[in-house]
């Protein structure tokens, strides 16, 4: 595509990358860490999970829990895979100030 | 340690997405469409799986009643810890014509559970919920109501209009609490 769009397609880009810092990120390994922004909490009861092409999905996890087991009290983490090295990520995030949950789904490369 | 380069991201709750270093909080909305805004008429509940119900619930038999949808899951801790709210709420108003329905929307697919109905089962009974869930396993009363976060609220009157829609966790006799209360009463008393 050419011509006056693809300035606007652009400028579209350039602003959600300027303005959309995720509120978790994924650190290599290994093991495959997932790191929470300030204030996020990263949902314990619903373990975040990597999707990889053909179907494997692996999750993460950590020993410490919150004491209702609701949220992570230390980053959850995954053995990477050995033969692909990227896939998507699907985290549950919870932001106390706020009061809700929401789903995170982010395509990765490692 | 490096760090992994991130090529898309999808949130649902486009706050987060839009909140800039330094800048103020956006205002979070729960993206009402012109159908689903207050003062329109509620979309009509097409779920086929229900708990708690001897056959599944339809906005339509309940004119004359108020009804307050609650979209959870129960893997959300902030869903949960609303939950000991909203049996109260059925225990002080149904029998004055308040029908409490639960929308249970999974945030996983299928390999998580949510979508289980026993686990949806076992959830109801350790939360101590008697009233109707109804299982929005593809997602399509979540999506005819423009939700995006959990837990949310859609609150209708008894001529099947929504009055009042709000989102996020409350606890018994907060200021949230009384809110939804007030807002209970006010719409039996219409």
């Amino acid at each position: 595509m050419t011509g006056p769009w693809t300035w606007v397609l652009a400028a579209l880009g350039a602003a959600a990358c300027v303005a959309t810092p995720p509120p978790v990120r994924l650190v290599a390994g290994p093991p495959l860490t997932l790191a929470a922004a300030p204030g996020v909490r990263i949902n314990a009861r619903l373990k975040p999970a990597l999707e990889l092409e053909g179907g494997t999905v692996l999750r993460f996890d950590s020993p410490h829990v919150t004491p209702d087991s609701a949220y992570f009290a230390a980053p959850p983490t995954v053995m990477p895979p050995t033969k692909t090295r990227r896939g998507t990520l699907r985290v549950s995030v919870c932001l106390p100030r706020e009061r809700i949950c929401r789903l995170v789904a982010m395509s990765v490369a490692w | 340690m490096r760090i992994i380069v991130t090529t898309v991201v999808v949130l649902s709750g486009l706050a987060v997405a839009t909140r800039g270093p330094g800048r103020p909080a956006a205002p979070l909305a729960p993206r009402p469409s012109a159908s689903t805004a207050p003062g329109g008429p509620a979309p009509e509940l097409t779920n086929a799986s229900w708990l708690n119900a001897e056959r599944p619930l339809r906005l339509a038999a309940l004119r004359g009643r108020v009804v307050l949808l609650n979209f959870w899951v129960f893997t959300c801790g902030n869903c949960t810890r609303t939950v000991p709210s909203l049996v109260a709420y059925d225990r002080a108003y149904r029998d004055r014509g308040l029908t409490l329905i639960g929308i249970h929307t999974p945030e996983f697919p299928p390999y998580a559970g949510e979508h289980d109905k026993g686990n949806l089962a076992r959830a109801l009974a350790r939360q101590g919920i008697t009233y109707p869930n109804a299982q929005d396993n593809d997602r399509r009363t979540w999506d005819a109501y423009g939700i995006r976060y959990w837990p949310s609220f859609v609150l209708i009157d008894r001529r099947g209009t929504i009055r009042y829609t709000g989102y996020g966790e409350f606890h018994q006799d907060d200021a949230e609490f009384r809110i939804w209360d007030s807002r209970i009463q006010q719409l039996l008393g219409e």
